[in-house]
């Protein structure tokens, strides 16, 4: 039992790591994605308020969109890998 | 330098090696002979050929062991250990000890009569040390040639490849977008500070010159 909860702890604490950092390289790659696209609609550069406004508003977009809340499979897939694992090697 | 370096990642590519080596499941096509239990002396460095069953198994200096005896296809012994995992290292995640003993007492054959099965293992067995791989599952094998394709090692080692390249993408991300930049705003001075050094180089020149300047480089420097 005390193994069980051991795996689950360390496990918790580890996948949180994970998730925080990708969701810190996803975020990044998002606002990458943004100035690029900004950059390529307005190759003189353009408005600095404008493009930083453009890149905040596609930001806010990506916090509520579907990538961002896919990372949350961090937690279920390792979960989802274990129970599996459990049933070949025992019950299977 | 070089030897150094090379010698550093060799090292670390065997420890890496030996660590998968050890831990993924292979598959072996056997004969069950018999199995027996015994009781084993765990406290010394091997311990961690062993597993720990349960919470109080990590304190005990000895238990009882089962053992499932086997013969190879090719007429070579393999003795298998068949200990619970549990909830430890590595993450078979084996609870049913008893249950495997028993499929494998089922499938016991005689030399005459050969009826072959495929253990699941992991870990290694070595006379001279008295360890043994761990028994994890045992089925009916087609027959003594039958091909195993490893899938399970196919998605960890492909998934590892990922998870690597993944480090790697995150890593290079992180090296754009916040160290590159910082690095570019203390370029400017930075090079201010190669011209002087430039400027010093000059003055090693020649195969003597540059001997002494490496001397000089094991002076200490002046305190500030």
């Amino acid at each position: 039992m005390i193994g069980f909860l051991r795996l689950a702890v360390f496990g918790f604490v580890g996948l949180t790591v994970i998730y925080f950092l990708l969701s810190i390289y996803s975020r990044s790659v998002a606002r990458e994605e943004l100035e690029k696209e900004w950059d390529a609609d307005h190759p003189e550069g353009g408005d600095e308020a404008a493009r930083r406004a453009y890149i905040e508003a596609g930001m806010r977009e990506y916090e509520s969109g579907l990538r961002k809340k896919l990372i949350l499979l961090v937690y279920v897939i390792p979960v989802i890998v274990v129970l599996a694992l459990i049933y070949l090697t025992n019950i299977y | 330098m070089r030897y150094v370096k090379w010698t550093f990642w060799t090292i670390l590519a065997l420890i890496v090696f030996a660590f998968l080596h050890y831990n993924l499941p292979q598959h072996d096509i056997v004969r069950v002979v018999n199995t027996y239990q015994e009781r084993q002396d765990l406290g010394d460095w091997t311990r961690m050929f062993w597993s720990s069953p349960d919470d109080q198994s990590g304190g005990l200096v000895n238990r009882d062991v089962q053992f499932i005896q086997t013969v190879k296809a090719n007429g070579k012994p393999m003795v298998y250990r068949n200990e619970d995992t549990g909830w430890n290292w590595p993450p078979y995640f084996k609870f049913d000890t008893a249950s495997l003993l028993t499929e494998a007492e089922d499938a016991k054959s005689t030399a005459a009569d050969p009826k072959w099965v495929v253990v699941t293992h992991y870990g290694w067995r070595n006379e001279f040390i008295s360890i043994f791989p761990n028994a994890v599952g045992i089925r009916p094998a087609e027959g003594p040639d039958e091909r195993i394709i490893p899938w399970v090692n196919i998605v960890i080692l492909t998934t590892l490849a990922l998870i690597l390249f993944m480090i790697r993408r995150m890593w290079l991300q992180f090296r754009e977008r916040v160290i590159d930049p910082v690095l570019q705003d203390a370029g400017e001075a930075i090079d201010r500070v190669d011209d002087t050094a430039d400027a010093a180089a000059e003055k090693a020149r020649g195969i003597w010159g540059r001997f002494k300047a490496w001397l000089d480089t094991w002076k200490g420097k002046p305190r500030r």
